[in-house]
């Protein structure tokens, strides 16, 4: 698979603060890439360094092909996070604009605005001004603007944020759309469900580093697929065995066992059984949210001093 | 397409499209012509306004030539007196019942005044006016000159000098002012030609100051709203920053050029009316305005807006708010008001060392170096050598407040103090 973007060992500090410390990741054309972390984890401050609107310290970029995406412009679209049009400008002039600030002409742009206002059910608010839609019109507008010159690379930042679900649906088909077009996009969110349908690969970041990246399959597998969800009365002393079960997390209901290297779930029911009176026992992958919830903390307690 | 050119599209279209702009283009002549009819029509009503005064006078000589005075010199325009007076007699022991007879009546408003005129008025050179409305200046000041017109005759008449030679040796002397030009030397009203001067450098100091905040407001509004950093990722910020400064130029150039076309047109018609309504004030000596001013005018306007509205830009992007930018924008805002002050002491003296310095200064030319062309005191060499300075500053101006911008634009939260800006010039 081709390469649209590589990263090696980036690093940006503002001050005495890091936003972002050697970091490096690959991300192939004609993919979704999802780019996670918690707040302030460093994600837009890479964003925008993709971008070129800021230049890392050290490390480098290659884009496309290109050592900056400023070589490119037209062929990137780019969703912040937080959502800003020109409020008095209308809907049709907005596209426009954009499209124009994008290489396209006024004239080739207008037919391409009125297609996608009436795919994502915009049209009859085409000449009305920025400030009288709602939240989740703009916000669609603004997707619009983003993707109406068909970027080859689109970096897209919370993109379902204050969407009610038959809009998401709608922008998730566009993106599914492009990516089988060929376009590649790069996705920030802190949605884990929609990051676990969507993406083919991901980065989580947390405090300006990688602390896990690779892809999805291939991360989950890497946290086993042997989670164990026990229900049980009585008093389980086995958890605390090292040799068993290397992780635990109670949560009242049930706990969560991660067993120890080389231990098939069986045999912990196994001993499940010789020790407790057993209500349920499963067992399961462990989701994105919880791969997000257990890395970040993690790597926020040790210290970040994963690879 | 250029995108420079695709922003400063968006920025000239989105101002000059709407109302806003529509009403305030229009507003300020139509806000001009209003008062102008309004002081035009105060004067002409308010001179017109008949008045009824009770006069008594106790010297008993001095009230028969007051009178006639007054009846000959204030006359409205069917040539009959303004004033009418009622020639109260009084001893000096019922005065004071008089006086508060008198006085009622007035505050009853049976008469528009009382003048009491003492009988040492040839010593005190004072006397009374009792009145409801005393700050009638015109009124009070043509009682003035009447009365010491009346008083001084009687004072030279007693004392046996010849009043006629007395006039004649006493005539004041008026000036008439000539102004000396390449076109050759031409009788022009030295008042008129410096209301000129005012009124346009008056304009190029509102322009300046006003489209300077257009600057810093259209960037701190595009920051805040967050749109900038969309903007950001398709274009660089120097396109950026001269979408900004010429788009919003532009619109004030045209709303300028409308301003001019505006004026031309009733200054025009304005002439053809007094030509014809009134024959004797075509005499006036009005300069006409060169059009080498006009030009100058336009020159320095954009020069001058070039070099604010790059610091105005610069500021807005150091901020997110009205509130920051009102608190960092005042040594830019004071430059220009600065340079406003300097006015006076450069058009009373517009050729001192002091006053040709100050023009040379970039940030003054505009205002300065316009006023002592208007006036005829720039020698050519002058203008030319502040038009280069000013362009040289623009180049530097951009070169350091790019690099501000730049970083200025992305930074959200507290507004930053002046090392760390320092630091910006440095590292970007």
């Amino acid at each position: 698979m081709a390469t649209a973007v590589a990263i090696s060992g980036i690093c940006k500090s503002f001050d005495a603060v890091h936003a972002v410390e050697n970091l490096s990741l690959q991300i192939h054309k004609g993919e979704i890439f999802g780019l996670l972390g918690p707040n302030g984890a460093g994600k837009t401050t890479t964003i925008r360094m993709l971008l070129g609107i800021l230049m890392p310290d050290s490390g480098s970029i290659e884009i496309l092909g290109r050592a900056n995406a400023r070589e490119i412009p037209n062929q990137v679209g780019f969703l912040p996070e937080e959502r800003g049009l020109f409020k008095r400008m209308t809907v049709l002039d907005i596209l426009t604009f954009f499209a124009e600030l994008k290489g396209l002409s006024h004239k080739a742009a207008l037919p391409l605005a009125d297609q996608w206002l009436e795919r994502l059910e915009l049209k009859e608010w085409r000449d009305k001004k920025i400030e009288e839609l709602s939240k989740g019109m703009q916000q669609k507008v603004q997707f619009i603007t983003t993707i109406l010159h068909r970027p080859q690379l689109v970096f897209l930042d919370e993109p379902f944020s204050g969407l009610d679900p038959v809009n998401t649906n709608l922008i998730k088909d566009v993106m599914l759309e492009l990516v089988k077009e060929g376009s590649t996009i790069v996705l920030s969110t802190h949605m884990m469900e929609q990051a676990e349908k969507l993406c083919d690969a991901l980065c989580l970041i947390n405090r300006g580093q990688s602390v896990l990246q690779g892809p999805l399959a291939e991360v989950k597998s890497r946290f086993g697929k042997n989670r164990c969800r026990l229900s049980y009365d009585g008093e389980a002393r086995f958890l605390q065995d090292p040799k068993l079960v290397s992780r635990c997390d109670d949560y009242g209901q049930y706990v969560e066992i991660q067993p120890a290297d080389e231990i098939r779930p069986q045999a912990i029911l196994a001993r499940a059984l010789n020790e407790v009176t057993v209500r349920s026992f499963d067992i399961t992958e462990p989701s994105l949210n919880e791969i997000f919830i257990t890395v970040v903390k993690g790597s926020g307690t040790t210290g970040g001093d994963h690879e | 397409m250029n995108k420079t050119w695709v922003l400063i599209k968006r920025e000239f279209f989105s101002r000059v499209k709407t109302k806003g702009f529509l009403i305030g283009t229009l507003a300020l002549p139509v806000f001009v012509f209003v008062i102008m009819g309004v002081q035009i029509a105060m004067q002409s009503l308010g001179t017109k306004e008949k008045k009824n005064l009770a006069l008594i006078d106790l010297t008993g000589r001095i009230a028969p030539s007051f009178i006639a005075y007054m009846d000959s010199s204030y006359q409205d325009a069917r040539k009959t007196p303004l004033y009418t007076f009622t020639n109260v007699q009084a001893a000096p022991e019922s005065l004071s019942t008089l006086k508060s007879r008198l006085s009622r009546q007035v505050q009853d408003e049976e008469i528009n005044g009382l003048i009491i005129l003492p009988a040492e008025i040839f010593e005190s050179g004072q006397f009374e006016l009792h009145a409801k409305n005393i700050s009638n200046m015109e009124f009070n000041a043509n009682l003035e000159r009447a009365l010491s017109r009346v008083v001084s005759d009687l004072r030279l008449a007693q004392s046996g000098i010849d009043q006629v030679l007395v006039r004649k040796l006493t005539r004041g002397v008026d000036l008439k002012t000539f102004k000396v030009s390449e076109a050759g030397t031409k009788e022009e009203s030295g008042m008129i030609a410096f209301g000129i001067s005012y009124v346009m450098m008056f304009i190029l100091y509102m322009a300046l100051l006003f489209y300077g905040q257009f600057v810093m407001r259209g960037v701190y509004e595009d920051k805040s709203t967050r749109v900038m950093e969309v903007v950001l990722s398709s274009a660089r910020a120097d396109q950026i920053m001269a979408g900004k400064i010429v788009g919003i130029g532009g619109a004030g150039l045209l709303q300028f050029l409308i301003w001019a076309l505006v004026i031309a047109l009733v200054s025009s018609y304005g002439m053809v009316m007094m030509t014809l309504f009134a024959p004797g004030a075509g005499q006036l000596p009005i300069p006409a305005i060169s059009l080498s001013v006009y030009f100058f005018f336009f020159l320095y306007f954009i020069l001058g807006y070039f070099i604010y509205a790059t610091l105005y830009a610069t500021l807005g992007s150091m901020v997110n708010d009205e509130a920051d930018a009102q608190s960092l924008q005042w040594p830019v805002t004071f430059l220009i008001i600065l340079g406003f002050l300097f006015m006076f002491f450069v058009l009373n003296n517009p050729n001192s060392t002091m006053a040709v310095l100050l023009s040379l200064i970039p940030f003054f030319s505009p205002l300065l170096m316009f006023l002592r062309i208007s006036v005829g005191a720039a020698p050519w060499w002058q203008v030319l050598m502040s038009v280069v300075l000013m362009i040289l500053t623009i180049i530097g101006l951009i070169w350091v407040t790019g690099r501000i911008f730049r970083v200025g634009i992305l930074m959200y939260g507290k507004k930053p103090n002046l090392p760390e800006v320092l630091k910006w010039i440095r590292y970007s």
